[in-house]
């Protein structure tokens, strides 16, 4: 476990007065947003300064940092002195207990012991938290079924009284028909209960990937279908791969550019199943041929068509 | 690290939440989920047989409105007005395809 430079993260000097690291958490907060930021290690970040906001911005959390740092240097390696926190009374304003299972090893160490000596107590009875956590499939998933590997950090308190974080892998079995947003509700597998009572349930939110040709939208799938002109004025049987397996679609004769057809069931399956709709792009073929100049000549000079004058 | 297998075929699958399973899951005070229910600042929320129910993309709002509320103490509307603004950007961005933040 290594110790953290906070005052670095939030760069501010050791002394900052409060609102100046308040004035730099915001500025920082909204430059790594991770909603919105373009900097590639945005959630990170925005953890590592979530965290240490959260230790300098509540005066006892930050007298304590104080006083521990003044032996260390940052990225040194650290174990905290027995009884360290003795003096101090800290809250837990602020952050959330699921935001704070993020933080660093560092955190859960030293802070997250006023969550366990609360929660210890004896004789005292608590069920387990619930643990929502996200799940990425890929769109052929929900076709199939899939076997994800899960991985959950979680905190856990020693015989000591000390908690750690401690991460552990599930391996779900994902049933077939899932959609996007979905929540799967495992019964019994979140947090521990205390003093013997259940444990909370793991709450899996499924998301899928992005597909290189479908788009998802509840249970329907969109697709951009490119066409020839040709095919589109006559009329046309075309072949598509689909997740749920090969489809010979036919497409109507005199169909435009824009056009929406839509194909019963053959979305994600459910009850009822989803269903194929299909956005029809006209593709023009190039005029970089003797032939092919020939051919729109042709259809110049004797089609009556002058697509701007259409109803 | 531990591991085991899970077979979730026969497990719950949701779409909507009641208000308990929401401030469970989020950790927020019921209070305060309420109080915005109340304001309007919840689209989509169904009160059926006296129990208020969400789509299951509350939570995202919940976490988002409460982040805006608590780094730039913002009023809840404002909080609100910006969430609208990110599940409009999230709609913008599955429609074109791009990845979403993880």
């Amino acid at each position: 476990m290594q110790y953290p430079d906070y005052y670095q993260v939030l760069g501010v000097a050791r002394d900052a007065p409060a609102r100046d690291i308040k004035k730099a958490f915001r500025r920082l907060a909204r430059q790594y947003h991770p909603d919105i930021s373009k900097e590639p290690d945005a959630e990170k970040r925005m953890k590592e300064i979530n965290e240490a906001y959260a230790v300098l911005s509540d005066p006892e959390k930050r007298a304590a940092y104080d006083q521990l740092g003044q032996n260390y240097r940052p990225g040194q390696e650290f174990r905290p002195p027995p009884d360290w926190d003795a003096g101090f009374e800290f809250s837990s304003k602020g952050f959330s207990p699921e935001e704070t299972t993020d933080f660093s090893d560092f955190f859960a160490e030293l802070f997250g012991q006023m969550h366990s000596a609360r929660r210890g107590g004896g004789g005292f009875h608590a069920r387990g938290q619930d643990h929502l956590a996200k799940v990425f499939l890929d769109l052929e998933d929900a076709f199939t079924g899939a076997v994800r590997e899960i991985s959950l950090r979680a905190p856990k308190m020693d015989a000591a009284g000390r908690v750690h974080v401690e991460t552990h892998t599930l391996s779900v079995k994902i049933p077939k028909g899932v959609r996007e947003g979905q929540l799967i509700r495992l019964s019994g597998q979140g947090e521990p209960g205390i003093g013997g009572a259940p444990s909370g349930d793991l709450l899996l939110e499924v998301h899928f990937n992005p597909h290189p040709r479908f788009r998802v939208e509840g249970r329907n799938l969109h697709l951009d279908l490119p066409v020839a002109p040709w095919e589109a004025a006559l009329g046309a049987i075309i072949p598509l791969d689909l997740p749920s397996g090969p489809l010979k679609l036919r497409i109507p004769a005199g169909a435009q550019h824009g056009r929406q057809l839509q194909v019963r069931g053959k979305g994600i399956p459910g009850d009822p199943p989803g269903d194929l709709i299909l956005d029809i792009r006209i593709v023009v073929p190039p005029a970089d041929t003797p032939r092919a100049r020939e051919l729109y000549e042709t259809m110049a000079r004797e089609l009556a068509f002058d697509p701007r004058q259409r109803n | 690290m531990t591991n085991h297998d899970i077979d979730a075929n026969d497990a719950l699958m949701q779409d909507e939440l009641t208000l308990e399973q929401l401030v469970a899951i989020s950790r927020v005070e019921s209070t305060w989920l309420i109080s915005r229910i109340e304001l309007g600042l919840f689209p989509h929320v169904a009160r059926t047989a006296g129990a208020w129910r969400l789509p299951v993309s509350a939570l995202h709002r919940i976490r988002r409105m409460r982040q805006i509320e608590r780094d730039f103490e913002a009023v809840p509307e404002l909080a609100a007005l910006v969430a609208d603004l990110l599940e409009e950007l999230d709609t913008l961005r599955a429609r074109l395809n791009m990845p979403r933040p993880r």
